[in-house]
């Protein structure tokens, strides 16, 4: 096997080994899914926005639903390495470790983009506003790609940790907020009919942010495992 | 695909700290090709962390390392010729235990998967629970699954790490039936040991691990003639 044939395959063997772990367990995506939509209707009913309003805050509503969800996927991701210490098991593997990194941050990817086609037509009935638009999808791929590749970067960080569950969301969140702005305003101009050539720069931004992610993952992840 | 035919392994002037405390200290120590040396140590002595070191999952802060005519220790290549046992199974408790090593069997790459799978699951006695999740295991069954998962790619270095530690005696004197076997001509085995003696019919060397260095390395042959060793050995009954 050739060695770029071998590293998409070994990428492949742990984003396939993840969606088989939670097909048998259902620990993660049902509970992300559950998160999520419990956002919804909080917001939905706490707020009580007169339609007008809603229609403009349904992208960051999404967007904020869609990070809370995507960093239980990144938990439950990491515990399951942790767990037994399967994360040595891919360490010891004959790979280069940013394969592990491109794998995990696949599977976390897949994930939440599950949770995503989920709740867009919730999203669409509750704000009366139809959120089924490919472009949207893509900026939901971009946004989220860019979000877990982060987060899974943030998870081998914290992986050390004791307070691990809540040391994610703490350095996640501040480094993401470019990403969340992007996500938002691209997703918000896609609603409101803009065309591609106005949110070129959101983006841009966004897939900035997966060059910059996707790098660091591959320089950093394998010397932040190794203890 | 084979990086180097030979199994020796040569470490020099390894360090390792944590939190600025030295927990190897220049430790230097050569494996002989087809050895199979026991690690021994007091609690705390550095015995995982060198073998977590020599497994690559840990980095140490100076020093080399050279396995066969490759000095390129972090060459990942390099792990296809190497088994390790820890302390914890490696595997995931949703998945059973013939789809853990399957994972396992590709990730190195085995052409004839299925065969090497049913035969370490036969080798260790798993066969008849293979299809059970690994959460339903007992210590014991992880443990030799553990083994299962080092051996499936036939390594030419295993490295294990108190492989002994919470198995029952019937289980143990499986395990010492399995070390039995695993040696052979052309694999080099370090295991890490809190009461080796068991162990010591079957060694070839004995390394002592003392205050982060090797204060001891010889011949099982030549034990006799060290008083010290033996005394730490006789404590250790």
């Amino acid at each position: 096997m050739k060695p770029w044939t071998r590293y998409l395959y070994m990428i492949w063997l742990i984003v396939s080994k993840d969606i088989q772990v939670e097909w048998r367990g259902k620990q993660g995506v049902p509970v992300m899914l559950v998160f999520a939509l419990l956002i919804v209707f909080l917001f939905n009913f706490a707020l009580q926005l007169s339609p007008e309003l809603q229609a403009g805050l349904a992208a960051g509503l999404l967007w904020v639903s869609l990070m809370f969800a995507s960093t239980l996927g990144l938990n439950r991701s990491i515990s399951l390495e942790v767990e037994n210490k399967a994360l040595d098991g891919l360490l010891l593997a004959p790979m280069d470790r940013s394969a592990i990194f491109f794998g995990k941050s696949l599977s976390n990817l897949f994930f939440t983009f599950m949770v995503a086609l989920v709740l867009l037509p919730v999203f669409s009935l509750l704000y009366d506003q139809n959120m089924l638009h490919l472009n949207l999808l893509l900026v939901i791929f971009l946004g989220v790609s860019a979000f877990t590749s982060l987060g899974t970067l943030l998870a081998a960080l914290s992986i050390q940790t004791r307070t691990r569950d809540v040391l994610l969301p703490v350095l996640l969140y501040p480094l993401a907020l470019p990403i969340l702005i992007a996500s938002v305003e691209a997703s918000r101009g896609i609603l409101s009919g803009q065309s591609k050539f106005e949110l070129q720069s959101w983006l841009f931004l966004l897939l900035a942010g997966n060059f910059l992610f996707y790098a660091a993952g591959i320089l950093f992840y394998g010397t932040i495992l190794e203890e | 695909m084979t990086i180097s035919c030979s199994s020796q392994i040569t470490i020099q002037g390894l360090i390792k700290r944590y939190h600025f405390r030295p927990v190897l200290d220049q430790l230097s120590l050569t494996l002989d090709d087809s050895s199979f040396c026991l690690l021994i140590g007091a609690n705390g002595a550095g015995k995982t962390t060198l073998l977590r070191i020599l497994a690559g999952l840990a980095r140490a802060d100076e020093g080399e390392i050279s396995i066969g005519a490759n000095h390129n220790f972090s060459d990942h290549l390099l792990r296809l010729n190497l088994g390790y046992v820890g302390h914890e199974p490696m595997f995931y408790n949703d998945l059973t235990a013939v789809e853990n090593l399957r994972h396992y069997a590709h990730l190195y790459l085995l052409t004839d998967a299925e065969e090497k799978i049913n035969q370490t699951l036969h080798l260790t006695g798993l066969s008849q629970y293979q299809g059970q999740p690994l959460r339903t295991f007992s210590r014991g069954m992880q443990q030799r699954l553990s083994l299962a998962r080092a051996l499936i790619h036939n390594p030419s270095i295993l490295l294990l790490d108190e492989p002994y530690t919470s198995l029952d005696p019937l289980a143990a004197k499986f395990l010492d039936n399995q070390l039995h076997g695993l040696q052979k001509p052309g694999r080099t085995i370090l295991l890490a040991a809190h009461r080796p003696q068991r162990l010591l019919p079957i060694a070839t060397h004995i390394a002592w691990l003392k205050a982060g260095k090797i204060c001891q390395h010889l011949p099982i042959e030549q034990l006799a003639e060290c008083p010290e060793l033996n005394h730490y050995l006789q404590e250790r009954v």
